[in-house]
């Protein structure tokens, strides 16, 4: 498969991309600002040059939380406009599925002992410019798979990444989030839009995991 | 009360302005240089300017924000989205209470809601799509809700769709046509002004959280779209009712004088 990374320079694409590079090609992107080595420099604007970035690629992986650093009007531009501008792209393109990399904070107000699955609202503080962000990203995927312009695969990660604290119980391995996104890109039992919420199974987990391990059968024993 | 309105040289504007003009003191901003009539205060301003918008709503009781920009991509999500993030901050900085925001109904009416359904009303889940300007005013009012949820700011958004003049009930872009197919959510310029003007006023024990939407159109026949909320909370009492669209009783006079209206 062909696939597009988005937000090269970022911690999430540092953990997928090296493993999903032997069972796929690989095409890494970030703005000019990040973009280093073999890494395409796109700043995704309205025009050619994200045409370009897209054309022949079967699936986009998108780092929609923390993928990219700057001010917050930086942020909720990138997680607005520049989203709209590569999922618009890409739709033209005739790009399949779009793997949006959310994050499970948007639930962190919620109470632990809260059953908290994917059919719970998002609930992002206004002040965490980052999870707003990631939030506005969500929204953007959402219309466009709601459109039916593309499927979209809406991956809420625990955090933090690798975490040897057992009080982090919302906590997911570098293994793990590999293997979602992989399982995510190859799925067939997925619906235009669908929310899939994947942490590592720990004690005391924090969220409920039964849609990845029913939707994502090869999680199914590591959930 | 001291009322900021960004993007106020707009359609919207000046009817806004006319409504309110003498009950609230009024600071009208926009890119633009206001209309020749306008002899209030006026500052120069992008709305999409987070510093500017955060520094022009000081000493403010009350943001309304009638900015708009179709077309261009850019300029879509700098102001439709990027505006209405700057409105928000300058809200939380100054803890001001109330903010009006407008936009099209398709902001949450999108396709799939208006080619299907009817009685639809402000209180369904947003379904813009992804048409440009419907989905980055969906966006920007996003970013209201999650600050209004989080801050208690008041957010009331009025939407809006087909707006037109009272004297021959053309809009500003077409000729009027009368007794054919008409845009079931149709609305008077003066009365697209007193609602922003009713959203302003309504008392806060009226609201039943602190986000609330509204239709702003009059009493018509179809059920395609429900503007009983707006009348209930609001209060808003539309002078016109567009009755030479819908009924052929109501006809343009020979004489041409549109007595009718």
């Amino acid at each position: 498969m062909n696939l597009l990374i988005t937000s090269a320079a970022s911690a999430t694409t540092q953990v997928i991309a090296g493993p999903l590079s032997s069972s796929h090609e690989l095409r890494l992107t970030d703005l000019a600002r990040n973009a280093t080595g073999e890494v395409i420099a796109n700043d995704l604007d309205h025009g050619s040059r994200t045409d370009e970035l897209v054309s022949g690629i079967d699936a986009i992986v998108n780092i929609g939380y923390q993928g990219q650093t700057g001010s917050p009007n930086e942020l909720i531009d990138y997680h607005t406009r520049r989203m709209y501008n590569l999922l618009w792209a890409a739709c033209e393109a005739g790009v399949k599925r779009v793997v949006n990399i959310s994050t499970l904070r948007l639930f962190q107000d919620h109470e632990e002992n809260l059953v908290v699955t994917e059919k719970w609202r998002t609930n992002p503080r206004a002040e965490d410019v980052d999870l707003l962000a990631a939030h506005m990203a969500e929204y953007v995927c959402r219309e466009f798979a709601r459109d039916r312009m593309v499927q979209v695969v809406n991956l809420r990660l625990g955090w933090p990444f690798d975490s040897s604290d057992t009080t982090d119980t919302a906590r997911i391995s570098a293994d793990l989030i590999t293997d979602a996104v992989e399982a995510a890109l190859v799925s067939e039992e997925l619906i235009q839009w669908q929310d899939i919420h994947v942490q590592s199974k720990v004690e005391n987990q924090r969220y409920i995991t039964n849609t990845a391990a029913r939707l994502l059968p090869s999680l199914a024993g590591s959930l | 009360m001291k009322v900021l309105i960004l993007g106020g040289n707009g359609m919207l504007g000046p009817w806004a302005v006319t409504a309110m003009k003498d009950r609230h003191d009024i600071l009208l901003t926009d890119i633009n240089d206001p209309y020749p009539e306008y002899g209030g205060d006026f500052l120069k301003l992008s709305v999409d300017d987070v510093d500017g918008v955060v520094k022009a709503a000081e000493g403010m009781d009350v943001i309304v924000n009638l900015s708009v920009l179709r077309p261009d991509r850019q300029l879509a999500f700098d102001v439709n989205t990027m505006g209405n993030y700057a409105m928000m901050m300058a809200a939380r900085e100054h803890r001001i209470k109330r903010v009006i925001n407008t936009g099209p109904h398709f902001q949450l009416v999108g396709q799939q809601y208006e080619e299907w359904d009817f009685d639809l009303n402000p209180d369904m889940p947003p379904a813009p799509g992804t048409r440009l300007y419907a989905h980055t005013k969906a966006l920007g009012s996003e970013i209201c809700r999650v600050f209004s949820e989080h801050h208690g700011i008041e957010v009331i958004t009025l939407m809006y769709y087909n707006m037109k003049h009272t004297w021959n009930l053309g809009g500003p872009e077409q000729e009027p046509v009368y007794h054919e197919d008409m845009v079931p959510f149709s609305t008077a310029w003066q009365d697209c002004g007193t609602a922003v003007r009713a959203a302003v006023e309504v008392p806060s024990e009226r609201l039943a959280s602190n986000y609330e939407a509204f239709f702003i159109f009059p009493d018509l026949p179809h059920r395609k779209f429900n503007n009983e909320k707006t009348r209930r909370v609001l209060g808003w009492k539309p002078r016109y009712h567009v009755e030479a669209l819908w009924n052929k009783e109501t006809r343009l006079p020979p004489s041409g004088l549109h007595e009718a209206f």
